[in-house]
């Protein structure tokens, strides 16, 4: 079979770390969601079944009949809008909203509006929000030398030699020297873990304007601006030309159904795309798409141990997961800055979409990625582009 | 001496000061003054944001004018050059997030040694040294990082203040459009007062002071030698004179005295170190306006530097009064002007950092580690960014540093023979 022949232990790897990293970062706002909402952990287990299933299922379907890594995960800016609009909003109308934000999705995708407004964007502005986006990771790396400096320089002077070294498997070993160190130094015990199915809950939907509005509009426009847009920028940087449509269609249709456990829109990934797609997966461009297939299974598993994974992760130190992250996106953020940095031809606007991105604020709703985009493009046809 | 280049001389400077005086270069000086005066509001919101006391921000803003602006009036003058004078900006950021760590007699202290080591590296010429040493971009991702970190904290203020924001932020976009000769950051503290004014913002308060730059005795400390001084003393001697002297030679200036500055730049900065004040160095921005086409005929151009200093110790005694003005004004308006000031210059040092593809990962740990803000030992982000930023590009990036080590000695060898 030609996955096995062209599968590669950096490519599996590389999937497995992108499902790391979601797991550990973005879940945590899923969860601040859930403890705002107050739902009982079996309900929680069946979200994380939902959002991990759905990860799943569009990330093999797609990586295998596109042959490139597309890596998908549920959209991390939509849960940090749950934040804000749970008590208040009922657990019925959210179910109602997701459906409404997936139907949305899939008519763009469908009629194949989205490529048409990618290609307006300046590459400039794209890879500036990227690095917008990842700059906080890198940050969180030196971050925790002050919280946890032998962790930190155990695991920073690990990722140098492993990377001067051996390039290829610097994230394998990294991950094998942190728990190490996390167990170690940390005193992190692997002890309270234990193997049980996950439940999946069906809820009932209950559609209101309100919730279609506050909910369902802006999930729309933070998933397509927020994981769409980037996810695409990431694709772009890393030489793939696969067009948008057959994932916005494939990853909203999927949508529909988690909708009904639990599951948040499901999206091209933001945060962990980069992870699968460069390099690091595989030297070969052609070979990464088994990073995708590998991404999915490790969500295929992760649903199904739902329980079990939210016990395994909060026992190593968060501030292990973070030190990893950021230097599993250290490759991605040199990229994306060095791509913006070189486009002098509208560095201004993209240097403006970096800050405002970077800067992480909330306007009405809407997160900074969105807000980078729209003042950097403001900023690009006010300042750069030249009118006939 | 050997190594200070000579000037044509200040004796009979205000004579030919006349004498070449025209239209072009008395606007272009007005405009490189103006530009110099905005800036103060860099000064004034990373002190305050460093929660620095108003009364100290304002003998800084005003020794900031009035010591720049003496020496903005001489070096021109001496040297019959485009040369205006002012401070680093990346500089008055470190020396405002540095104060309230060590003290300020502490920060003065090392702004001092900063200054002696620019002054020793102009009286010996060793300006090449410290950049093969430090290679630029890693420099720059240290400059970029901080500066980025006072970036991001000018717009989270934003959030309550959307309309104002646009407003101010649509006028300094269209200004850098439509008009070449006004500072755009000069149109959007328009709009934004005029903005304030139609609201009804209470501006009653402000009242015009004359000050003037008092005497303080500094201090030395290894941490804030290590945390500020080194830093400072790389910035001014590996970026602040290189990055003006490019710029007037590129204007098609033959001889620039490059040792010159760097060691007036150096005294300028002792002297600073006594009247609260972090630097005193070329200043790019200004210099790109005074040496430029637009300050008339070659010969003539330095007239423009000479005003720009002189319209800095005119304004400096009244400074007080924008400080007052500023501070009447709610929060967001000063992030505003300070985030578009800074938005510049996080520009160029982004690009010198990150386009020209060399130290790129060592110029991406210094922007990480700096923006981070961390402190170890005692000693500040810009220190480690700087070390980390040099280790981890010979870890990786050896093949750079031999590249640099060749082509600075051929950049070297006709230097030393003029």
């Amino acid at each position: 079979m030609q996955l096995l022949k062209d599968a590669s232990i950096p490519a599996v790897t590389a999937g497995f770390v992108a499902v790391l990293v979601s797991y550990s970062g973005p879940l945590a706002i899923f969860f601040q969601a859930a403890q705002s909402a107050d739902i009982s952990s079996a309900m929680m287990t069946s979200w994380v079944w939902a959002i991990s299933i759905g990860a799943a299922v569009s990330g093999i379907l797609l990586s295998i009949w596109l042959k490139v890594p597309v890596v998908t995960a549920w959209s991390a800016p939509g849960t940090a809008l749950l934040v804000t609009l749970f008590p208040e909003l009922s657990l019925n109308e959210a179910v109602g909203a997701y459906l409404v934000a997936a139907a949305v999705i899939f008519t763009i995708g469908i009629t194949g509006s989205f490529d048409r407004i990618i290609q307006m964007i300046p590459p400039g502005i794209a890879s500036a929000m990227m690095a917008g986006i990842l700059f906080q990771f890198g940050v969180g790396v030196f971050v925790s030398l002050q919280s946890v400096p032998a962790l930190a320089i155990g695991m920073i002077f690990a990722y140098l030699v492993f990377k001067r070294l051996t390039p290829r498997y610097s994230l394998v070993l990294l991950l094998v020297v942190g728990v190490m160190l996390a167990v170690g130094l940390e005193g992190a015990s692997l002890k309270g873990v234990s193997v049980q199915l996950a439940e999946p809950q069906f809820i009932r939907p209950e559609w209101t304007w309100s919730a279609t509005l506050s909910l369902a509009m802006p999930l729309v426009l933070v998933s397509l601006t927020g994981q769409f847009l980037p996810g695409m920028a990431i694709m772009r940087t890393s030489g793939y030309t696969t067009r948008a449509k057959p994932i916005v269609v494939v990853t909203s249709a999927v949508s529909f159904f988690t909708a009904f456990f639990g599951g948040i829109t499901t999206a091209i990934a933001a945060i962990t795309a980069a992870i699968c797609t460069s390099k690091e997966a595989h030297e070969d461009p052609e070979k990464r798409y088994v990073a995708g297939v590998a991404n999915g299974f490790f969500y295929l598993i992760g649903g199904i141990c739902a329980g079990t994974i939210v016990a395994l992760f909060t026992s190593l130190p968060g501030e292990f997961v973070a030190i990893l992250a950021g230097l599993a996106l250290i490759g991605a953020i040199t990229s994306n800055i060095s791509a913006f940095a070189a486009e002098k031809s509208h560095l201004e606007a993209s240097v403006i979409t970096f800050i405002a991105t970077a800067s992480g604020v909330n306007f009405l709703g809407l997160g900074s990625a969105f807000w980078g985009v729209v003042v950097g493009a403001l900023a690009y046809n006010l300042l750069h582009r030249r009118f006939r | 001496m050997k190594h200070i280049e000579k000037g044509v001389s200040l004796r009979h400077a205000p004579r030919d000061f006349v004498r070449d005086l025209n239209v072009d270069n008395a606007s272009t000086g007005l405009v490189a003054g103006i530009l110099g005066l905005s800036v103060g509001v860099v000064h004034i919101s990373a002190g305050t944001s460093a929660g620095l006391d108003s009364s100290f921000i304002m003998i800084w803003v005003i020794s900031y004018l009035m010591i720049n602006g003496l020496f903005g009036l001489f070096v021109p003058a001496y040297y019959r050059l485009p040369l205006p004078m002012a401070n680093s900006i990346p500089g008055a950021l470190m020396f405002a997030a540095v104060i309230p760590v060590v003290g300020l007699e502490a920060a003065l202290g090392a702004s001092l040694i900063a200054g002696a080591i620019s002054l020793v590296a102009g009286l010996t010429g060793v300006m090449g040294m410290v950049m093969r040493l430090i290679p630029m971009p890693i420099v720059m991702g240290m400059v970029g990082g901080m500066l980025l970190s006072f970036g991001l904290k000018m717009v989270s203020p934003l959030e309550g203040a959307i309309v104002p924001a646009a407003i101010m932020i649509l006028a300094f976009f269209i200004s850098a459009r439509l008009f070449r000769k006004i500072p755009p950051l000069v149109v959007s503290m328009a709009a934004g007062l005029a903005y304030l004014m139609v609201t009804g913002v209470d501006l009653s308060g402000v009242e015009a002071t004359i000050r003037f730059p008092e005497f303080i005795m500094p201090e030395f400390t290894l941490s804030a030698f290590l945390t500020y001084g080194l830093p400072l003393a790389i910035i001014l001697v590996g970026m602040e004179t290189p990055a003006g002297v490019g710029l007037v030679k590129g204007m098609g200036y033959k001889d620039v005295p490059a040792n010159g500055i760097t060691a007036v730049g150096g005294v300028g900065t002792m002297v600073s170190a006594f009247f609260n004040l972090h630097s005193t160095c070329i200043a790019a921005p200004m210099t790109g306006i005074c040496s430029s086409p637009e300050a008339g005929t070659h010969d003539k151009r330095w007239v423009a530097a000479v005003i720009a200093g002189a319209i800095f110790v005119v304004g400096a005694p009244f400074y007080g009064y924008v400080v007052s003005l500023l501070e009447a004004t709610p929060g967001y308006f000063i992030s505003i002007i300070a985030g578009l000031a800074l938005m510049r210059v996080i520009t160029s040092a982004m690009s010198i950092a990150f386009a020209g593809k060399k130290h790129e990962m060592g110029a991406l740990f210094a922007f990480l580690i700096a923006a981070s803000g961390i402190q170890i030992l005692g000693i500040g982000a810009t220190f480690w960014a700087l070390v980390l930023g040099v280790v981890v590009s010979m870890i990786f990036e050896t093949k750079d540093f031999d590249f640099l080590l060749e082509t600075s000695k051929k950049r070297d060898a006709p230097e030393s023979t003029g």
